[in-house]
Formats: C-alpha cells, sequence, structure tokens
C-alpha cells in the first residue's frame, strides 16, 4: 500500500532520516515508535511532502515523489499532526469538513464521511459547533483524527496521538480507533509512539526508529491474534 | 464659525480617513496573511490613480459622460492590481517568502523605485487633473458648508462596503476560509490539501487591488502626480501599524482616527499636517506596541 525507500532528509544540512525503508500492507496499523528526537514526526512530515526528501515513497505502486505536499491528502491521505494543529479561527466541524471543501467533494460524499467521523467519535458531534481554539488538548486531538479522516480513506498518519490523553481520554481514542479498523478493513494506519508499551495489542507490526536510521521491525500480529 | 471648521474638520478627515483605509487594508491584509510588508504597495495606489485619471482624460476627450467614469475606476483598480500585482507576486515575491524579512523590504523596495520610474516614463511628472467625477454627485450642505456627496457619502459608502465585504469574503466563502487557514497554520493548510501558493497569489492581488482602488477612487479629488505613492505607502503604514499588522476591523478605526488627526492639523495647526498621522502612530505605539487592536498570541485576520 506504502512503501518508503531509502528516504533520507536533511534539515539544514544535518541527517535527520537516514535511508528509511517500510513498507505499509494494506488494512496493516503499524506502530512507529522511537525516543524523542528519532525522526518519527519527520517520517511522517515527508509522506505529506511537507519536508523534502530523497528517496522514494510508493502509494499503491505508484512513486508520489513529484505530487505536490497539497495534493498528497486527496490520493486518501490523512494526517493528524503531533500538536494538533486545528485552526482556531473555526469551529470544531468546520476544522472537520475545511478538507472536504477543498477536496470539493460533493455534499453527499462530504455528509456520508462526516457520518463516519461521527459514528466513529460521537463526542465530536456534541462539540461541533464549539471554536476549535475552546476545547482541551485532549478533545483537540480528537478532532485533529475526525479531520485526518475526511481525506484518509486509504492511509491515516497519527502522531503521537495519546501523549498527553488522560487516562480516560486514551482509552476512548483507542476504542474509536478499534472501531475504525473494524468498520474500515482496507485503512493502513500508522500510529506513532514514543512508548512502545502502549501501542502493542493494536499494531501487526513494530517498527522502531532511532536517531534517523530504523532499528527493527518486529511482527506482532500473532501476539494479537 | 467655529462650529461650521469642526464640520469641516471632521467631513474631511472621514472622507480622507475612507480612502487612507482602502489602501491601508490591503497592506495589512498582505502583511497579516503573507508577512511581507509591501513596500511597493504605495504604487498601486499611484498606478490606480493614473489609470483612472487617463481613462477618465479618454472619456472626456469622446465627450462621454462622466457617469461612466465610476465603473470605468473600478475596472482601472482591478486590472491594475491583477496584472501589476499578480506579476509581482508570480516572478518576484514568490522567490523571496522563505528569506530574511530585510530582504523581502530591500526588494519590495526595489519593486517601488522600479514602479516608481515607470510612472515617470509612461505619464512624466506634470500632474493630471480630472475632476468632474468629484461635482457629478453633487453636493450636501452640512450647517451651511457645501461638501462634494463623493467625498462625505460615497467614499464613506466604499470604505464600509470594503470592510465589511472583506469581513464576509474571509468567513463565509471558501476562498475566504482557506485565507484564514493559511494565515493561521500554512503547514497544517498544506496538510489538509490547501495549496497556499494560490492561497498567497489570490491574497496579494486582493491587496494591490485595494490599493488601486484606493488610488482610483482618490483621482478626481487630488491633482495627480508623482510622489503620490510614496506619501500612500508611509501614511496606510502608520495605519497599518496604529491598527496592528493584520488587524482589518483595526484599521477602519485607526484610518479614520488618522484621517481625523490629520484633517484637525490642516484646520487648527497647519504647519504640523504632515507629521500627525505619525504623532498617532508613535504615541499609540508607545503604550501598545502590539497596536490598537494587535493581539500578540495566535495569528489571525
Ligand atoms: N525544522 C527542524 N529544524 C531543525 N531540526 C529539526 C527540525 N525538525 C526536526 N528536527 C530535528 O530532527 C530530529 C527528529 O525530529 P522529529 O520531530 O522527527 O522526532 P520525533 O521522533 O518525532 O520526536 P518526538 O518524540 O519528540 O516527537 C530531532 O533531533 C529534531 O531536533
Ligand atoms: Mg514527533
Amino acid at each position: 500500500m506504502l512503501e518508503l525507500k531509502d528516504l533520507s532528509v536533511s534539515i539544514a544540512r544535518i541527517p535527520i532520516l537516514r535511508n528509511v525503508s517500510f513498507e505499509v500492507q494494506e488494512g496493516e496499523t503499524i506502530a512507529f515508535v522511537g525516543r524523542n528526537g528519532a525522526g518519527k514526526t519527520t517520517t511522517l512530515r515527508a509522506i505529506m511532502g511537507l519536508v523534502t526528501a530523497q528517496g522514494s515513497i510508493l502509494l499503491n505502486g505508484q512513486a508520489v515523489d513529484h505530487v505536490q505536499a497539497h495534493e498528497r491528502p486527496a490520493l486518501g491521505i490523512g494526517y493528524a499532526p503531533e500538536d494538533r494543529r486545528l485552526f482556531s479561527a473555526f469551529t470544531v466541524e468546520e476544522n472537520i469538513l475545511l478538507p472536504a471543501r477543498v477536496a470539493q467533494l460533493t455534499q453527499d460524499e462530504t455528509n456520508r464521511r462526516l457520518e463516519r467521523v461521527y459514528g466513529i467519535l460521537p463526542e465530536l458531534k456534541e462539540m461541533a459547533k464549539r471554536p476549535a481554539g475552546s476545547v482541551s488538548g485532549g478533545q483537540g486531538k480528537m478532532v485533529a483524527l475526525g479531520r485526518g479522516l475526511m481525506l484518509g480513506t486509504h492511509l491515516l498518519l497519527l502522531d503521537e496521538p495519546f501523549q498527553g490523553l488522560a487516562p480516560v481520554l486514551a482509552n476512548r481514542y483507542a476504542e474509536a480507533l478499534r472501531a475504525l479498523r473494524d468498520t474500515d478493513r482496507s485503512l493502513s494506519v500508522i500510529i506513532t509512539e514514543s512508548n512502545p508499551g502502549l501501542l502493542k495489542n493494536f499494531a501487526s507490526r513494530v517498527i522502531t526508529i532511532e536517531r534517523g536510521e530504523i532499528e527493527s521491525v518486529e511482527d506482532v500480529s500473532k501476539v494479537e491474534a | 464659525m467655529s462650529l461650521q471648521i469642526l464640520v469641516l474638520t471632521v467631513l474631511d478627515g472621514i472622507a480622507y480617513g475612507s480612502l487612507v483605509f482602502l489602501v491601508a487594508v490591503g497592506l495589512t491584509l498582505v502583511f497579516g496573511v503573507m508577512r511581507i510588508l509591501n513596500v511597493a504597495h504605495g504604487s498601486f495606489y499611484a498606478l490606480g490613480a493614473y489609470a483612472a485619471a487617463s481613462l477618465g482624460l479618454v472619456l472626456s476627450a469622446y465627450g462621454i459622460s462622466a457617469w461612466f467614469a465610476y465603473p470605468l475606476f473600478i475596472v482601472a483598480a482591478v486590472a491594475v492590481g491583477v496584472s501589476v500585482g499578480g506579476l509581482m507576486e508570480r516572478f518576484i515575491l514568490r522567490r523571496i517568502y522563505v528569506r530574511e524579512e530585510y530582504l523581502q523590504l530591500l526588494v519590495t523596495f526595489a519593486i517601488f523605485m522600479i514602479l516608481d520610474n515607470v510612472q515617470r516614463l509612461v505619464w512624466g511628472v506634470q500632474p493630471y487633473f480630472y475632476t468632474e467625477p468629484l461635482s457629478l454627485m453633487g453636493n450636501v450642505t452640512i450647517v451651511g458648508i457645501p461638501y462634494t456627496a463623493y467625498q462625505v457619502i460615497f467614499l464613506p459608502l466604499v470604505a464600509l462596503f470594503i470592510l465589511f465585504g472583506l469581513r464576509w469574503f474571509l468567513r463565509k466563502t471558501l476562498a475566504g476560509s482557506l485565507i484564514v487557514a493559511v494565515t493561521e497554520d500554512r503547514e497544517a493548510a498544506t496538510a489538509i490539501g490547501i495549496n497556499a501558493r494560490k492561497v498567497f497569489f489570490l491574497t496579494f492581488i486582493i491587496g494591490t487591488t485595494l490599493a488601486s482602488l484606493g488610488g482610483a477612487l482618490a483621482s478626481p479629488t487630488t491633482s495627480v502626480l508623482p510622489g503620490m505613492g510614496a506619501e500612500m505607502i508611509v501614511l496606510s503604514f502608520a495605519v497599518a501599524a496604529t491598527a496592528g499588522l493584520g488587524q482589518i476591523g483595526g484599521a477602519a478605526i485607526a484610518a479614520l482616527l488618522i484621517g481625523l488627526g490629520r484633517s484637525s492639523a490642516v484646520f487648527f495647526m497647519p504647519e504640523l499636517e504632515v507629521v500627525v498621522p505619525y504623532l498617532i502612530m508613535v504615541i499609540v505605539l508607545l503604550f501598545r506596541p502590539e497596536g490598537l487592536f494587535g493581539k500578540t498570541t495566535a495569528r489571525k485576520i
């Protein structure tokens, strides 16, 4: 589904990622773990085209290296950044709807996707009309997930979704992710986390990155089954 | 007598403030979204004025009614803003968005100098007068003072229309939402599929069109001559800074304040006319460095 081949990123001539290669199968959930500063966020940003990268990124066999960053979400990639990055000038629902408006989805399609988001994250419906700047950090993570889901029909990139979540909210978020995978079995997901223990029973594989290099790829699907 | 002077001061201030607002709001919009202080913004005011006056003179040469001048002013403003502004963004600014601020300032200043010379080449240094649209709308008499309806009714109405139109555009339309989103967080906007380049282009030509609209509408009220762009850029910068850079509603109030300050000086302390706008700016910034309406936190327009 997604394939990274020898992805390297340097920022201000300092190498941040070195020959990062891995694959994500259709319907698979990957736990992408590594310590702070290991390069998780940079890898996700490279997939989104937000940093210049050497190497190649293939989506369903097609290289997307020359697809501009703003054109990548329309390929079915949803991204929920680490620090939420909601637009505080808009309401929660406007934040969720904006990607669909940008992609000029039909009204029917937009409604269908919005219902899907509200089906998985019903709490978003309750705060739909609130200004996005007024929701708590944890709620903001939910909104960012909902926004990512609007276009993320094939691939979802979640950057440390559990970080800073109160246990109750973290459980709620995990529950939502499970519901998502149960309703959409072809969706591939990459979840980053600095605490690998958290994701063990989620992922089929755990990919560990250390100082910009892939350290290990561990198959854990049998444990889960 | 003194009541009459007071009324005259207020009317003058409103008329002048309306024109300054049109220019300043474009400057502040561009700054708010793109973080570029466009020194060449004043050139668009001058180009708009020259284009409007030239078209107007063609009208009167052919004996065509000056009523056609009003729609022609809008056409001239849009033509200048979109073509010259579009070329400037596409071929020059686009290359320097990631560069240091001082470089951006120097580049826009250089463009200002170039456009200033282009004006002299095309229109020469003699002033142009096309004042028919000023008297055409008739006069209104307020406490015995006749004043042109163009300045005390039409210009303020245009300014209000632009103010509320711009707010509506930014809040209610998709294109406006894209501008707001890119202003707040360019990367997050890109990650949901927004083409920030297009948004910058659109914002810039809206800004330059507003400046040239200001110039076009100012042309009947003044002689169109070299140097008018320089005066206006400094004035509209004073307005934008007084309001807080990026503040659209604030720019309207600051423009009115500075317009009134200037007209009071004209009547009461003529020797201070030129410095009053900057005095106001300096006093405001001494007490509120972020401007009257500026926020130090999240970027917004
Ligand atoms: N824009 C940047 N400028 C300079 N250095 C950067 C930039 N972005 C990332 N880095 C550096 O690249 C390295 C990897 O950063 P990255 O954010 O990808 O790590 P991470 O694994 O997501 O860490 P965390 O767990 O803290 O989120 C870090 O050393 C970081 O300091
Ligand atoms: Mg990170």
